[in-house]
């Protein structure tokens, strides 16, 4: 019988402690599967959030987190200067503002953005037609896709986020009234607009209220006279080129802005807005281990010295040092091993309900996730996991190796 | 001093240039003034009262660590990006900012102007109102304990649309994240709960499997169950509070280092963990009944078992 079926049978002999040792497993298993998705998870899904908007470079006046800092004035001449560059495929300017519609009796916060695209569009069009306009309404007269809608309809055309589109029972074809409140002191006329189209941002929170015009409609709607500003350029390299070359030639274009690759601005939230949960992923997972470690050495301690009787007689029987050593390392594997194994889906579970707890956090886009299973998170698991196995063993597997046989027995028979 | 969002701007927004006096360039300056002492007293006839005229601010620690300035020197700030059209400004104290949880992450390099100070710099030549708004009013009230309805009162007496009164503590979207994270912590240890639960049921039946010789003898010499089991219970008492005043006893030990690192890594005086005697408690409460209750669960399949079968060698 080889040492591996040896230690099965040796478990299975007391089936109460070995399904309570891998239950306990199990649990702490869970939880340090967990803290290794948690770890990393925001940047992951921050990554994929941005890549897959289909822009891979943005754009702003300062150093300061995107649509954080200032505007970036002289807009449409930066576009103009931005999209000659050959390195870049589609520049698109985003403007934040703010705008307030009444449900019922009461005012809701909108949060209200125009965006002058051509071919590229940093949202997905759930229902309705897209907005058709180009950069120019933003300086000249509207262009003819623009004008014609406008013509058609006498109003500016608007999109709305799924949550706007419910709460305002909204779709395409329907009229919104918006009023702006993009500055404190505001009180402009409102304004209303013919909504095109239904359509879903990758940053809007669970329960935000999202609308998007052209930059020229916004200027209006917040009646301000900052037509040629724009809060942030959002920017395609070209197919072939690496973002990394666009942000190099941007700089070299424009020394005056600050232009960062999706990658940067990922490695910048890491540094900052995302450390506290790495932080405490890192601390949560490291006692996590302590303590499983803990938790095991002292179970596999206490199983050996119950038996050491009986591996005294193995050994008195013929059975080599080398074999009852292993057989206590098996035991430590087997235990590990069926633990781990049940903490995956346990932990996978566990994350989906620690994820939607924490995504009832305010500011936190609806589709960022704080879990996000990886195969680096799971190879670090079984790596932790195999060390944790082979630690908890050392010292039972000490025990055994230095065990006096005859001393054993007698004190056994004696006892 | 004004509202602290409006007198605490981004370092982006104002740009703060450090025009400090090094001990060399002192040097070279006084013997450069000295040359031109006569030219100079007609010039500059009082540069330090000049300096003495320029306005206060006071600025963060860590932008005076950052930019090593120092009280007494002068700052040009700007609320222009590229720095244009700065202001000269004498800097006359440093403080440390008020630990805001929201701004963990962020870098406190932050400066506070007078109020009147701030609105001219921050002016819109195309707002006349500019110089006149300012984003909050803080008040001081009697008894704090009042917040909450001066707040109603304010809203209902000044009827200004967008204006808002709220108590300063315990703003909603604060509250919100703070009642998350305490749900996630939560979590978090009722789940290590669980696994300790478990890991100390296994290791309970373990031992009383050790025991299965003595409480055999214990019951032949006629000690009966109820007995053996207050014994068990006791133990259980025992081992369960002397655990959880050690783990207690830990955990106060060990904040302390936690705390120290999460101050360094995020340069404040937050205080990230604190065992309070409420906290104490609750891990007594659950830690304690958890423990006597593995005791009495693995002691019970024992005495059910017949005492031939457990005193039999």
């Amino acid at each position: 019988m080889n040492p591996f079926v040896f230690a099965v049978r040796g478990l299975r002999r007391q089936p109460g402690r070995t399904i309570l040792g891998i239950a306990g497993i199990a649990a702490t298993g869970a939880l340090l599967f967990d803290m290794l998705m948690l770890s990393r998870g925001l940047v992951v899904s921050m990554e994929q959030l941005l890549s897959g908007v289909g822009f891979d470079i943005r754009v702003s006046a300062t150093h300061a987190t995107p649509l954080t800092g200032p505007p970036i004035t002289n807009m449409a001449e930066t576009v103009a200067a931005l999209a000659a560059i050959p390195e870049i495929e589609n520049v698109v300017p985003l403007r934040l503002g703010g705008a307030v519609v009444d449900i019922g009796k009461r005012s809701y916060d909108v949060t209200f953005m125009g965006a002058d695209v051509t071919n590229r569009r940093p949202w997905t069009l759930v229902e309705g037609r897209d907005l058709t306009i180009d950069r120019r309404s933003t300086m000249d007269p509207p262009s003819r896709d623009g004008a014609s809608a406008r013509q058609a309809h006498g109003l500016a055309a608007i999109l709305v986020n799924r949550n706007m589109a419910q709460r305002l029972n909204l779709r395409a074809g329907s009229s919104l009234t918006l009023r702006g409140a993009c500055t404190t002191n505001s009180s402009v006329p409102p304004v209303t607009f013919h909504v095109n189209g239904i359509v879903e941002f990758p940053f809007d929170q669970a329960r935000q209220l999202t609308a998007i015009t052209s930059l020229k409609d916004v200027a209006r709607t917040c009646g301000d006279t900052a037509q040629n500003e724009a809060d942030m350029l959002m920017v395609a390299s070209r197919q072939g080129d690496s973002p990394t070359a666009a942000v190099e030639a941007i700089r070299r274009a424009r020394p005056d802005l600050s232009a960062v690759t999706n990658e940067e601005l990922v490695a910048r939230f890491q540094q900052v807005e995302f450390s506290y949960f790495r932080q405490i992923s890192v601390v949560l997972a490291t006692i996590t281990l302590f303590f499983g470690l803990l938790l095991i050495t002292v179970l596999l301690s206490v199983s050996t010295n119950q038996r050491l009787g009986e591996i005294a007689a193995l050994r008195a029987l013929g059975f080599s040092q080398k074999r009852m050593v292993s057989d206590v390392l098996w035991r430590s594997a087997l235990l590990v091993g069926a633990g781990g194994l049940v903490a995956l889906p346990l932990g996978l579970a566990l994350s989906i309900w620690l994820d939607r707890l924490l995504q009832t956090m305010p500011g936190i886009p609806a589709n960022l996730r704080f879990f996000v299973l990886e195969p680096r998170a799971l190879i670090i698991y079984v790596a932790l996991l195999a060390v944790t196995m082979a630690v908890a063993a050392v010292y039972p597997m000490w025990t055994v190796a230095r065990l006096p046989i005859s001393a054993t027995l007698r004190s056994e028979v004696i006892g | 001093m004004g509202d602290r969002r409006s007198v605490a701007p981004a370092r982006s927004l104002l740009m703060v240039h450090n025009s400090k006096v090094r001990r060399t360039r002192v040097l070279t300056l006084a013997l450069t003034l000295a040359a031109f002492a006569p030219v100079a007293w007609f010039s500059i006839p009082n540069a330090s009262a000049q300096t003495e005229q320029l306005p206060t601010i006071l600025i963060s620690r860590q932008l005076a660590t950052a930019d090593r300035l120092r009280v007494g020197d002068t700052v040009a700030l700007s609320s222009k990006p590229d720095g244009t059209d700065p202001r000269q400004f004498r800097i006359a104290g440093i403080y440390e900012p008020v630990a805001d949880p929201m701004r963990l992450a962020a870098t406190r390099h932050e400066a506070r102007l007078h109020l009147p100070d701030l609105l001219s710099l921050t002016a819109d030549p195309s707002d006349p109102l500019s110089t006149e708004s300012v984003r909050a009013i803080n008040v001081a009230l009697k008894d704090p304990r009042d917040a909450v309805s001066f707040a109603r009162d304010v809203s209902a007496k000044i009827p200004i649309p967008q204006l808002t009164a709220r108590p300063a503590q315990g703003g909603e979207e604060t509250a919100t994240v703070f009642v998350v994270l305490d749900r996630f912590h939560f979590a978090i240890a009722m789940v290590t709960v669980a696994a300790s639960t478990v890991f100390l049921l296994a290791l309970m039946l373990m031992l009383v499997d050790e025991r299965r010789e003595t409480v055999g003898i214990l019951r032949l010499i006629g000690l009966r169950k109820s007995r053996i089991l207050l014994q068990v219970f006791a133990e259980g008492l025992l081992i369960a509070a002397a655990g959880a005043a050690f783990g207690i006893l830990f955990a106060a030990a060990l904040q302390g280092a936690v705390n120290a690192f999460f101050q360094w890594r995020y340069d404040t005086v937050l205080v990230f963990v604190r065992i309070t005697p409420r906290i104490a408690l609750r891990c007594v409460l659950l830690a304690v009944p958890l423990g006597v209750l593995a005791s009495v669960i693995s002691s019970w399949t024992l005495l059910r078992s017949n005492v031939l079968e457990l005193a039999r060698r």
